[in-house]
C-alpha cells in the first residue's frame, strides 16, 4: 500500500505573537515494513532558525524559531509512504512464548536498554490500582504472550467507550480506568500500563490511519486525523504493534511517525509563543492511498 | 566554661563521638589551641563576640529566605561563633577521598550520557537510572570541551561512630552555600581575627579563583573573555543573596530566565543596550526548569530554547543538565564496586549504608526494618523528603509499605546513623550538637582534575540529639577549619586575572529595578516629609480647633491624598474631622496602594532585586531601613509615629548619600538617577498643586508656603536668598525655575535628560522622542513667569494657570516615564503561553 499525508496544523493568535519556539515530530520512519518515499515539511512564516535533529529514541524532531511578529503559524508537512506486511502479520499468536519468560527475560541484562526502557513507568503511564488484576484476565499463567495481548487488546476495545472531548491531555490514567472513556491515546496509554504493570516492554506509538468514509459516500478531506497506538515487544518477532481503538493488529494500514514512552515524547507539535492572548488550533489530516498499480 | 562541656561528654556516655574530645576526656590535639582562647574569652567576651558576628553577618545582609515564614522573606543568617575543626592529617584523608568521589561521579556521569558500559556490565541498574526524572534523555551524548562534565560538586559529610567521615549526601546539580561560606569565613576574621592567625586557618579563596579559572576558560569558541551569566530563580529563592554576592564577586552577570532569550540558536542577555552574546551560564535553577519547550512546561525560570542552543554547542550551561541524575541516594549503594572497577581503588570516603528497593533482597531488608531507617526518594522533591521512620505512626509505616511495595525502585532505606557532635554556643552555654559538614569541590581545568575548597560550610542542627541541619529546619552554621601549611600552588591557567569584574552590561529587567528603586526611594522621602509637615500642624494647631477647622491642615491632609492616590481620603468630611486612623493606614498598611508602606516596600524589594549592584555599605543601610520599617508597621498611634519618620529620613538619605559615594558611574547608576529625578519632579509638581491652587487668606497661605519649603529642604535656602516674607512668586521662583536649586523643577528636568544620555539608545538624527518631552517641559519651565501664573482667575476664584501648567508637566514626566520604559524595559514584560497539538481524534 502507499499512501500520501498530508498534516496541516494552523494556529491562530488572539493578539499576535512575536516570538515562538516549536518542535515537530511528524516525520515517518523508515522501517523494514515502511518506506518512506518523501516527506517535507512547510512553515508560515518562515522560520528564522530550524534544525532537523534525532532523539533517543531516535525519531527525527524539527526544532524551529518564529522571531518575527505574526498573527498565524501554519506547519504543514506532507508525505508519501509505501507499506509493506510486517513480521508479525500472519502470524500464529499461539506459537509465541510464555508471557512470564519474556518478562523474566526482560529483566536481565541481556536484554538491550533500549528494549527494557519500554516496561518502566513514564510522565503518562504509572502504576495505578488495579492494573495487574485488569492485565492478568488476559495474562493467565503460561499463556502465549501474543495471545494474550491480542485479548487485552480485544478487551480494552470492549470494555471502553469512544468518547470525543471527553478527556484531554492532563486526564489522570485512573479517570479513564474509572469512566471507561476516552479516545485512542488514552486507550493507548492505558494498555501500555497494563502490559508494563506485569513487566512487558510496550510503547507508544503516534502515526496515521486512514479513515474510510461509509459505503456509498465520498471520502471528505481533511477529515482524517493523527492517531495513536501500541507495540508490545516480542521476542523474534520485535515490536508487534496492536490497535485497540479499531480492535486490530496495525500491519499496512498504520503510518508510523514516532516511537516513545507515551505522547508526552512525541507531540506532534508543541511550542512556546510570547503572545498576549489565547490562541486557536485546527488540525486537518488527509490520508490518501494511491490506485494500486497492478 | 569548656570544662562542663568536657566533663559533661565523658559523664553522659552519650550515643555520639565528640568532634572536640578524645575517649579519654581529653581535648583533640587539634582543637586544644581553640579551646584554650575560648576558655580565655570566657562567657562575656564570647557573648558579645557573638553579637559582633550577629552583627557582622546583618550588615553585609547575609539572609536566607523562607517561604511561608513568619518572619517574612529575608531570614538572617545565623552563624556558630565555635567553627568546625579539622586538623591536618583528618584533612588530608577527606581531601584524597573528595577527589576520588568527583572524579568517580564524573566518569560515571559520561557513562550514563555516553555508552551506558556500566548499566550493560551490570555495575549500575538499569531502572535506577531510567526511572530518574534527572535522566535527561534530551541530553543524551552531551560533551563538553575536556574531559569533565561535572565542574562543581558538593558532598555533605559527618563523622561516624567509628571515626571516619561519611558520606550523607551528593550534590551535582546546582549546589549552593558557598557564597554564604564565604560570607562566614569573612565575619569570622572580623571577629576573631587572632584565633585564625593562631591556628593556621587554612584560606579558601583559591576555591573561588579556581573555579572562575575554569569557568573562564571553558567556552565552545575557546575565547578569551567569554561572558559568563549567573542564572537565578531570582529573589523569591531562598539563597537569593548567595547568587548576587557571588555573580558580584566573581565578576558573572546575575540574570533570571526572564532576562535571557534565545534567537538564531544563540543565547542572548537582553541589556538596555540591545541584545548580547551569552557563552557560558552558571544555573541555580534546577536541570528540568531550565527550558518549557524540552522539559518541564510549567517552568517560568528558564530560557525558552536553551536545550536546543546547548546542542548546538552555542553555549555551556554548568553543571550541565542531567547532572542530577548523581544526586540519587540509590547510587550509593554501587559506588564501592563502580569505583573498583573503574579507578581500580578502593572508594576512599564511605557513604551511609544504603539499601535500593528495586533489588528484591534489598527491598525486603527495608520493609522488615522501617521503623529503624531512613526512607528516601530517588529523586528529592520539596514534596518528598526524607522521612526518619522512628518518627512514624503504625499506620503511617503501612502506608509507606504500602507506596514503596508499588513503585519499589524509587525508594532506598538508609541507615540512621549517631553522627558526631561538636560544641555550639547557644543561649550562652556550649551544648553538643549533632553536624554536617558540606565540601566544595571545583573542576581544575588548568590541572586536568579537582580542587577542594580547604574548608566549608558546616551546619548544626537546631535541637540536641536530632539530626536536622538545614537551613528550612533552622539549622545554624559553622565556619570551618582546615589547619595546616597551604601546600604550594600548582599552575595557573591563563586567565590569571585576579576575579576582576565583568563588563558592566546591565540587563533590563535590572535597569527596571534601578529605575524604580530611585522612584521609590523618591516617593518615600516625599511622603515622608509631607507626613512630617502634617503632623506638625495638627501637633501644633490651636487645641480648641477640630482639625477639620484648621484650613492648612486641611489642605495638606488634601494634599497627602492627591499626592498618594489614595482618594476619597480627606476629600471625605469625615476623615477631615478624625485624621488619626486614615493616617495610621496611610503609614503603615503596605497592602494599600499609594500608602508610604507600599512604596517603602517597592524601594526595599527593588533593592533587594538589585543588590548585586548596589555595593556592600548600601545593603547595610538597606537593612536598617527594613528594620525601621518593621519598628514603624507595629506602630499604631500617631503620636509614636513621629521619631520612626525621623530615623527613616536619616536612613534613606544616608542610602542616597551611599550610593553617590559608591556605586560606579556606569549605566546602573544612571537608570537609578533617571528615576529618582522623574519621580522627585512629580512629587514635587503634585505637591505645589495640591497646596497653591486654592487661594487662602494671607496667614493660612504663608503657613503652607512655608510647609511647602519645608517638604522641599528649602526653607533654610528661601530665607537666605530672599531674606523676606515668604511669598509666591518667590516660592515659585525657588522651587521651579531657579537651576541652581537641587529641588527646583528645572533642575530635576535637566538631570533626568542628562543621565539618560549615556544610556540612549539611538533612533537616528536628532532628539530621541524622550528628549523632545523633556526639552518641552524644560522649556516651558524657564519660561515660565511666576508672577503670571500666581493669578488668581476671576470667574472660578482659583489660579487656574498655574494649575494648568502643574498638569501638563506632571503628564509630561508621566510620559517620559512610558517611553523610558517603552525604550529600555518594555522587552522584558514578555509573557508566553504554551501550545500544543490536541489529541488524537481517531
Amino acid at each position: 500500500m502507499r499512501y500520501h499525508v498530508v498534516h496541516e496544523t494552523r494556529y491562530v493568535y488572539d493578539s499576535p505573537a512575536s516570538l515562538c519556539h516549536n518542535i515537530i515530530v511528524q516525520e515517518p520512519k523508515n522501517q523494514e515494513f515502511q518506506q518512506v518515499e518523501s516527506y517535507r515539511y512547510i512553515i508560515d512564516p518562515k522560520p528564522h532558525f530550524a534544525a532537523d535533529r534525532v532523539d533517543f529514541f531516535e525519531n527525527a524532531f524539527t526544532y524551529f524559531a518564529v522571531q518575527k511578529t505574526h498573527q498565524e503559524l501554519i506547519v504543514t508537512s506532507e508525505s508519501t509512504v509505501k507499506l509493506s506486511l510486517p513480521r508479525w502479520a500472519g502470524v500464529d499468536a499461539r506459537s509465541t512464548p510464555p508471557w512470564e519468560e519474556v518478562a523474566q527475560w526482560l529483566k536481565s541484562v541481556k536484554a538491550l536498554n533500549d528494549t527494557r526502557q519500554f516496561y518502566l513507568e513514564s510522565p503518562h503511564v504509572y502504576p495505578i490500582s488495579g492494573l495487574v488484576e485488569y492485565a492478568q484476565t488476559s495474562f493467565t499463567p503460561g499463556r502465549p504472550i501474543l495471545e494474550a495481548a491480542i485479548d487485552l487488546n480485544t478487551r480494552i476495545f470492549d470494555d471502553f467507550e469512544f468518547t470525543s472531548g471527553f478527556t484531554d491531555i492532563s486526564t489522570p490514567l485512573g479517570e479513564v480506568f474509572a469512566s471507561k472513556k476516552g479516545v485512542c491515546q488514552d486507550f493507548a496509554h492505558f494498555g501500555l500500563a497494563c502490559l508494563r504493570s506485569i513487566g512487558l516492554s510496550a510503547r507508544y506509538v503516534s502515526g496515521y490511519i486512514e479513515t474510510l468514509p461509509p459505503p456509498g459516500q465520498p471520502k471528505l478531506q481533511g477529515a482524517d486525523a493523527s492517531h495513536a497506538w501500541i507495540a508490545l515487544f516480542v521476542p523474534d518477532l520485535g515490536w508487534v504493534e496492536l490497535d485497540a481503538t479499531n480492535n486490530l493488529i496495525a500491519t499496512d494500514q498504520h503510518v508510523r511517525v514516532a516511537v516513545g514512552r507515551d505522547f508526552s515524547d512525541v507531540v506532534p507539535l508543541k511550542g512556546i509563543v510570547y503572545s498576549g492572548g489565547d490562541q486557536e488550533m485546527i488540525v486537518k489530516v488527509d490520508v490518501n492511498r494511491f490506485p494500486e498499480t497492478a | 566554661m569548656i570544662h562542663s562541656y568536657l566533663s559533661e561528654r565523658t559523664a553522659k556516655d552519650s550515643p555520639f563521638l565528640d568532634e572536640v574530645v578524645n575517649s579519654k576526656g581529653g581535648v583533640r590535639t587539634h582543637w586544644q589551641r581553640l579551646v584554650s582562647s575560648l576558655d580565655r574569652l570566657g562567657h562575656e567576651d564570647l557573648n558579645s563576640r557573638q553579637r559582633e558576628v550577629d552583627n557582622q553577618l546583618r550588615e553585609n545582609g547575609v539572609t536566607y529566605n523562607v517561604y511561608g515564614d513568619p518572619n517574612g522573606m529575608n531570614r538572617p543568617w545565623r552563624l556558630d561563633p565555635i567553627p568546625m575543626v579539622f586538623g591536618q592529617e583528618d584533612w588530608e584523608v577527606i581531601e584524597k577521598g573528595l577527589i576520588q568521589r568527583a572524579t568517580l561521579l564524573n566518569h560515571i556521569l559520561r557513562d550514563i550520557y555516553g555508552s551506558r558500559t556500566l548499566i550493560r556490565e551490570g555495575l549500575v541498574p538499569f531502572e535506577l537510572i531510567y526511572n530518574h526524572p534527572s535522566f535527561l534523555r534530551q541530553m543524551d551524548k552531551i560533551k563538553l570541551p575536556g574531559d569533565q562534565l561535572l565542574i562543581h560538586y558538593s558532598a555533605d559529610l559527618a563523622r561516624g561512630p567509628d571515626g571516619k567521615m561519611w558520606i550523607i549526601n551528593d550534590r551535582t546539580d546546582a549546589p549552593s552555600g558557598a557564597g554564604y561560606t564565604f560570607e562566614n569565613r569573612v565575619a569570622m576574621t572580623r571577629v576573631f581575627p587572632e584565633m585564625l592567625r593562631e591556628n593556621q586557618v587554612r584560606k579558601i579563596t583559591r576555591y573561588y579563583q579556581t573555579l572562575k579559572d575554569t569557568l573562564s576558560n571553558l567556552n565552545w569558541q575557546n575565547k578569551e573573555d567569554p561572558r559568563i551569566v549567573f542564572l537565578s530563580p531570582g529573589p523569591g529563592n531562598e539563597t537569593y543573596f548567595e547568587h548576587a554576592y557571588l555573580s558580584s564577586f566573581m565578576g558573572f552577570t546575575l540574570a533570571t530566565g526572564e532576562d535571557l532569550t534565545v534567537s538564531d540558536g544563540h543565547v542572548w542577555l537582553k541589556t538596555i543596550q540591545g541584545l548580547k552574546k551569552v557563552d557560558v551560564i552558571v544555573r541555580r535553577v534546577d536541570d528540568v526548569y531550565c527550558d518549557p519547550l524540552e522539559f518541564r512546561i510549567d517552568s517560568h525560570l528558564g530560557v525558552v530554547g536553551l536545550m536546543e542552543a546547548i546542542r548546538q554547542q552555542n553555549v555551556l550551561v554548568i553543571n550541565p543538565l542531567g547532572c542530577r541524575i548523581l544526586e540519587n541516594p540509590g547510587l550509593m549503594a554501587f559506588l564501592p564496586r563502580i569505583c573498583e572497577h573503574l579507578l581500580g581503588e578502593e572508594l576512599m570516603l564511605p557513604s551511609v549504608a544504603t539499601w535500593w528497593c528495586g533489588q528484591e533482597k534489598e527491598m525486603q531488608y527495608v520493609l522488615d526494618n522501617l521503623p529503624f531507617l531512613i526512607i528516601k526518594r530517588i529523586y528529592r522533591t520539596n514534596e518528598h523528603r526524607s522521612v526518619y521512620g522512628p518518627d512514624l505512626s503504625q499506620e503511617q509505616i503501612e502506608a509507606l509499605r504500602h507506596d514503596i511495595m508499588a513503585r519499589p525502585y524509587m525508594y532506598v532505606g538508609q541507615e540512621m546513623v549517631n553522627f558526631s557532635t561538636t560544641p555550639s554556643y547557644i543561649d550562652g552555654k556550649l551544648e553538643a550538637r549533632n553536624a554536617v559538614f558540606r565540601s566544595y569541590i571545583v573542576a581544575d581545568a588548568a590541572n586536568s582534575g579537582y580542587y577542594v575548597m580547604p574548608g566549608g560550610l558546616s551546619r548544626s542542627s537546631p535541637k540536641q540529639g536530632v539530626f536536622l541541619v538545614s537551613n528550612k529546619d533552622g539549622g545554624i552554621s559553622k565556619d570551618t577549619w582546615v589547619l595546616g601549611e597551604e601546600p604550594t600552588q600548582r599552575s595557573v591557567s591563563r586567565t590569571s586575572g585576579l576575579l576582576k569584574g565583568g563588563d558592566n552590561i546591565l540587563p533590563s529587567r535590572t535597569a527596571e529595578n534601578l529605575f524604580w528603586l530611585g522612584r521609590y526611594a523618591e516617593r518615600t522621602v516625599h511622603i515622608i516629609r509631607l507626613l512630617r509637615a502634617i503632623l506638625q500642624e495638627y501637633y501644633e494647631r490651636n487645641i480648641d480647633n477640630h482639625p477639620d477647622k484648621d484650613e492648612a491642615l486641611t489642605k495638606l491632609l488634601q494634599t497627602l491624598t492627591e499626592v498618594t492616590l489614595t482618594h476619597p481620603g480627606f476629600k471625605d468630611d469625615e476623615l477631615l474631622a478624625k485624621p488619626e486612623k486614615e493616617l495610621i493606614s496611610l503609614v503603615t498598611d503596605a497592602g494599600r496602594i499609594g500608602s508610604l508602606g507600599q512604596s517603602l516596600q517597592a524601594f526595599l524589594r527593588n533593592g533587594y532585586a538589585v543588590r548585586d549592584r548596589l555595593g556592600l555599605d548600601v545593603w547595610r543601610i538597606m537593612d536598617t531601613v527594613t528594620e525601621e520599617w518593621q519598628v514603624l508597621q507595629g506602630r499604631k498611634r500617631l503620636n509614636s509615629i513621629n521619631h520612626s519618620l525621623d530615623n527613616l529620613i536619616v536612613k534613606l538619605m544616608a542610602f542616597y548619600g551611599l550610593t553617590i559615594d559608591s556605586m560606579t558611574r556606569e549605566p546602573s547608576w544612571n537608570v537609578f538617577n533617571a528615576g529618582r529625578f522623574l519621580e522627585a519632579a512629580m512629587k514635587s509638581c503634585q505637591t505645589m498643586q495640591g497646596l497653591l491652587i486654592e487661594p487662602k487668606e494671607t496667614e493660612t497661605e504663608r503657613t503652607l508656603l512655608e510647609y511647602l519649603l519645608m517638604i522641599n529642604e528649602s526653607l533654610i535656602t528661601y530665607r537666605y536668598k530672599y531674606r523676606s516674607t515668604i511669598d509666591l512668586s518667590g516660592v515659585l521662583d525657588l522651587l521651579l525655575t531657579d537651576e541652581d536649586n537641587p529641588k527646583s523643577i528645572a533642575y530635576q528636568l535637566a538631570h533626568i535628560d542628562q543621565h539618560l544620555q549615556p544610556v540612549s539608545i539611538s533612533e537616528g538624527k536628532g532628539l530621541s522622542t524622550i528628549q523632545k518631552k523633556l526639552l518641552a517641559a524644560q522649556t516651558r519651565v524657564l519660561l515660565s513667569d511666576p508672577r503670571e501664573l500666581s493669578k488668581i482667575d476671576k470667574s472660578s476664584g482659583k489660579r487656574e494657570k498655574l494649575d494648568t501648567f502643574f498638569s501638563e508637566i506632571i503628564s509630561g514626566l508621566g510620559e517620559t516615564s512610558t517611553l523610558i520604559n517603552n525604550m529600555y524595559f518594555n522587552h522584558t514584560q514578555q509573557r508566553y503561553g504554551y501550545v500544543t497539538t490536541k489529541l488524537p481524534e481517531v
